[in-house]
């Protein structure tokens, strides 16, 4: 969640309190190099979990689970604690099996390997194994790639029993998925365009000049230190519906509180700042929703001043992050265009006392407390359509997520995602216990992924309405001018049920929109 | 990977492309061609046949890394689809298509294979499979020459003009491999089966099978699900009553009655085919079962084609023979026709040892013993035929496949040209995305349902091994009503094979 105050240049825009915790943020995939020495480098540590139900079912102290598909899984207590011991030294390293090539069984039964390579056939960047050793690989991607373009067209997807290997072609950099995760191909492919949106994030596309020069150009030292952001970018995809709905999602707060972060981060606006954005907890979400996206898997330390280029805004130039942990899970990031201002940037945090008027106005309070709170829970959703809350921050509506077990919603709903076109905003509720595990999560977020790339087909889309069965969940989709609905049900569900719990859902969450959603902030001009 | 091996001069203006190659062939350098068995076209330039057969083999050596059991089945280009079908071990047909909004060239992958598949289980019914010929002469000339003149007189029913025209979205509610059954009534089904019966005593000790057809649809069969399929297949492209009063052939509504007599000579213009049942390629006599226009309907009801040469000394026919997929028995077929009664005859070769004399008795025996029963099924069939639009169902568009049997009923095509071709792009996206989701599944129970941007709904229901697909244009808009409008279809015609309850 973050508040965020935004323009181009000078032109400060309106702001508020956005949030992004509704993940399961914890249970994360280990695969993100520590900053060991940093102690609010909880980049990639989901500290307490939004819902009391995933810590209930899960919570069990640093236990690592490797799952036959290679994906390492850890589920972090509540207190954030992260495993240590034998694993450590891989962490650092920032990749997971770093020994394995081409040749080792292991890692051909990896179930999603993404590559990055360039133009000439080398390898910059993959997800598992050493570069270096794929470089026989590598050469055999970029051969596929150019003999297709030999002949005039331009390989996009090869299918191959459940595997899928897709292409991506940005200028000299070629990036390449091979994944049997049964995600659908526009998922894959969006992946593969963050990916590279990542890459510019770090670098900026000016590195085409470089291959430009020299073809057989080595990018793998500009890149050097930073497998740990692919990797967690890599995690997120099946972590964070953020990274296929190109939307982000904001922390539950009452209307005034979120008010009075954004007048506070307003305040900055004289200062060369271009946009000042308050984060929480995992990082999601984006100034143009991917490259918030981007930014706040980027960001990891403490406290920090690093060059980013924000793709969407402007992919050739570079502009400065200021990120500033304000408690373990809020931070406050701040971009300039200017190279020389991180103590000018340190001294305006000061001067204005963000960090203390925040405090002072209770706004940090009330962000720890919506993080322990959580999201949207399905056992919430007003059963009397006549009931109307009107606000989820009556005194006694919203309990400590702890304390409560979520068993599912009426008529079966297991979960929803509801995503305001307007507000390129999405809310999505906790997981109940039907879906408790990360396994469970990920084969849901999957679901939808095939229901969303279904309802935006290209060719013939968007479609108004779907409602697919298989043998997990009844799922059903709705888009209309103004929002997006995504919701999921027990297989068993009665469909006429169904349709009357998601009409209730969009109600609830139109009652509360102006505690889940930012509103007239996201005003920029691109 | 053999990506290196061949100049890559592609072209991206052929709009199909289609090649069979042996992977077993052709190892070393230099020798790539060895490799080919068949291209069309067949005057494209070497380097660019070699470049298509090229990463083809790279793309099945490279996804074998990581999918050993499934190697590449499709690759998709901006441009163009290639698909991908393993007929044999080691023998792969792939076929390219341009894909062109313009000129409707939007396919479905599976439809494309279909048609591959369909080739090869045709060539293997009338020559035995590609291995066994490349076995007989290594060379591969025998090979070559066969596919040749096989898929060529396959193509020319897809032709019009001088193009193509391939199965594409708007064939979403057909079903390439099945065959259409007749629903007969109670009595007319007791007659059958009474026919079958003394078809089958016609044939005694001979163990042999029997099909029968009426117009373009089949009524009964002894015959195993696949090779009812393949003989139903050839059935309705060379022999119904149709097809033989036309002159030519019909390969489907849009083509009904014109073109093909036509398109075949184009074809042979092109490819220097000579106008004769037989032609001798590189020295091997070959058959060409497709070939339009060589069936007919003798005197005594009995069709005819010399296709299988004809008797040296008494210039009778030679009577065809057709190989068995799974017992790999060779059979004589004998075809007899009346009005639009169909009956095929297949009787093992190696039961008839006096060869052609006993085919005669046999048919001496069928019109002896069999021709009332025929005459009487013919009446009541014909009496309870429905005509064309038999199986229209008001306000739906539906195909339905039982998968098990291989048998599949679909609203007629004329009804079909009615719907939108945004419903028809729809429904297309819909069965790309369910045969995606049933093979990712292997599930027995799914279900789609979506309203697309013109108001229609598109429902695709996998259930017991039967698939539904419907589309309604005319229909309220909530999913309530859509999914009852599927349950009252399913109830009524399927034998509520895809009710909830």
């Amino acid at each position: 969640m973050l508040t965020e105050t935004g323009g181009e240049s000078s032109n400060m825009k309106a702001s508020g309190v956005w949030m992004n915790n509704n993940n399961n943020n914890n249970n994360i995939e280990v695969e993100g190099e520590r900053e060991v020495e940093s102690p609010s480098s909880s980049g990639y540590v989901g500290e307490r979990g939004s819902s009391g139900s995933v810590s209930s079912a899960s919570g069990t102290d640093g236990i690592r689970e490797v799952r036959d598909d290679g994906d390492a899984v850890v589920d972090d207590d509540d207190d954030g604690v992260n495993l240590v011991g034998d694993s450590q030294g891989e962490w650092i390293r920032g990749k997971r099996h770093a020994d394995e090539d081409d040749a080792s069984t292991s890692w051909r039964k990896r179930k999603k390997h993404f590559f990055i390579l360039s133009h000439s056939g080398k390898p910059i960047y993959s997800r598992y194994g050493d570069e270096h050793k794929l470089a026989g690989f590598s050469a055999t991607l970029q051969a596929i790639i150019s003999f297709v373009e030999n002949g005039g067209d331009r390989v996009k997807l090869v299918r191959a029993g459940k595997h899928q290997v897709i292409f991506l072609v940005k200028g000299p950099i070629y990036l390449v998925c091979i994944s049997c995760t049964e995600e659908p191909y526009e998922s894959l492919r969006g992946q593969l365009e963050l990916l590279y949106g990542q890459m510019i994030l770090i670098l900026t596309r000016s590195v085409d000049r470089c291959f430009e020069k020299n073809p057989k150009f080595d990018m793998t030292p500009l890149l050097g230190g930073t497998d740990a952001v692919f990797s967690s970018l890599i995690h997120s995809f099946s972590q964070n519906p953020a990274t296929f709905l190109h939307a982000y999602t904001c922390l539950p707060l009452a209307y005034a509180t979120r008010q009075a972060a954004g007048a506070i981060l307003q305040d900055v606006a004289d200062t060369g700042v271009v946009f000042a954005i308050l984060m929480c907890k995992d990082k999601k979400a984006s100034l143009h929703p991917d490259d918030m996206l981007l930014l706040a898997n980027f960001v990891m330390t403490s406290e920090s001043f690093s060059p980013i280029c924000l793709p969407r805004y402007n992919p050739m130039a570079f502009l400065y992050a200021y990120v500033h942990y304000l408690d373990v899970d809020t931070y406050l990031i701040l971009l300039t265009a200017s190279s020389q201002a991180f103590f000018h940037l340190k001294e305006c945090r000061q001067v204005i006392r963000i960090e203390s008027v925040l405090s002072k106005s209770n706004v940090l309070n009330e962000v720890q407390r919506s993080l322990s709170e959580g999201g949207l829970r399905i056992d919430d959703l007003p059963v009397d359509p006549s009931a109307r809350s009107g606000s989820l921050f009556h005194l006694n509506q919203r309990r400590p997520s702890e304390s409560v077990v979520a068993i599912g919603g009426p008529a079966g709903l297991l979960h929803f995602i509801y995503r305001s076109i307007y507000l390129d905003q999405y809310v999505s509720s906790e997981f109940a216990s039907p879906i408790s595990t990360p396994s469970q999560q990920k084969r849901l977020y999957r679901a939808y992924q095939r229901l969303y790339a279904s309802m935006h087909d290209r060719g013939v889309g968007p479609h108004k309405t779907q409602y697919r069965r298989d043998e997990n969940y009844v799922l059903l989709c709705w888009v209309t001018q103004d929002f997006e609905l995504y919701a999921a049900f027990d297989p068993l569900a009665d469909k006429g049920v169904a349709i009357r719990i998601c009409n209730r859902v969009c109600q609830w969450v139109k009652d509360v929109e102006t505690e889940i959603f930012l509103l007239g902030a996201s005003s920029f001009s691109w | 990977m053999g990506l290196s091996s061949a100049a890559n001069t592609t072209t991206t203006s052929e709009p199909l492309k289609l090649c069979i190659f042996d992977l077993r062939r052709g190892q070393h350098e230099g020798e790539e061609l060895e490799k080919i068995l068949f291209f069309f076209p067949a005057d494209l330039p070497f380097p660019a046949q070699l470049s298509v057969v090229g990463l083809s083999e790279g793309l099945i050596t490279f996804t074998r890394i990581f999918s050993p059991e499934a190697a590449c089945e499709v690759i998709e280009a901006e441009m163009h689809s290639h698909v991908f079908f393993e007929a044999e071990p080691d023998i792969w047909m792939v076929m390219v298509v341009a894909k062109n909004k313009e000129t409707e060239a939007i396919w479905r992958i599976e439809a494309l294979r279909s048609v591959l598949k369909e080739i090869h289980s045709l060539f293997v019914m009338f020559h035995g499979s590609i291995r066994m010929l490349l076995d007989k002469e290594p060379g591969g000339g025998l090979i070559r020459s066969h596919l040749y003149t096989f898929i060529m007189d396959y193509l020319s029913d897809f032709l019009m003009g001088n193009k193509f025209l391939l199965p594409n979205f708007r064939d979403s509610l057909k079903e390439r491999g099945t065959v259409q059954m007749l629903t007969v009534g109670r009595e007319a089904a007791i007659e059958v089966q009474s026919l079958v019966g003394t078809l089958d005593s016609c044939m005694g000790n001979a163990l042999g099978y029997s099909v029968i057809l009426f117009q373009d649809l089949l009524v009964s069969t002894t015959l195993s699900p696949d090779d009812t399929v393949n003989l139903f297949s050839y059935g309705i492209l060379r022999l119904t009553q149709r097809i033989l009063s036309s002159g030519g052939s019909t390969w489907s509504y849009l083509r009904k009655g014109n073109a093909s007599s036509h398109a075949e000579s184009a074809l042979d213009r092109l490819h220097g085919l000579q106008d004769g049942s037989s032609v001798r390629g590189d020295n091997f006599q070959i058959l060409r079962p497709l070939q339009h226009g060589k069936w007919s309907k003798g005197k005594d009801g009995f069709l005819v084609t010399d296709i299988w040469g004809v008797e040296v000394g008494n210039l009778v026919p030679t009577t065809p023979t057709i190989w068995l997929q799974q017992t790999e028995h060779k059979m004589y077929l004998c075809a007899y026709q009346h009005k639009s009664l169909t009956i095929i005859l297949l009787i093992p070769v190696t039961s008839m040892l006096n060869g052609e004399e006993g085919i005669s008795m046999l048919k001496q025996q069928l019109l002896e013993n069999a021709s009332l029963k025929i005459h009487k099924v013919e009446e009541k069939l014909a009496k309870g035929w429905g005509g064309e639009n038999a199986y229209h169902v008001k306000g739906y568009r539906y195909l339905l496949v039982d998968g098990d049997s291989n048998i599949s009923r679909a609203s007629p095509s004329g009804k079909v040209t009615t719907l939108t071709k945004e419903s028809l792009l729809a429904l297309n996206k819909v069965r790309e995305d369910f045969d995606l989701e049933r093979n990712r599944t292997k599930g027995d129970d799914l279900e789609i349902c979506i309203r697309a941007k013109n108001n229609s709904w598109v429902i695709a229901r996998a259930a017991r091994g039967k698939q539904l697909y419907i589309v309604l244009e005319k229909a309220n808009e909530t999913l309530l009503y859509a999914s009852e409008a599927v349950e009252k279809f399913s109830d009524r015609y399927c034998n509520g094979a895809f009710s909830l309850d």
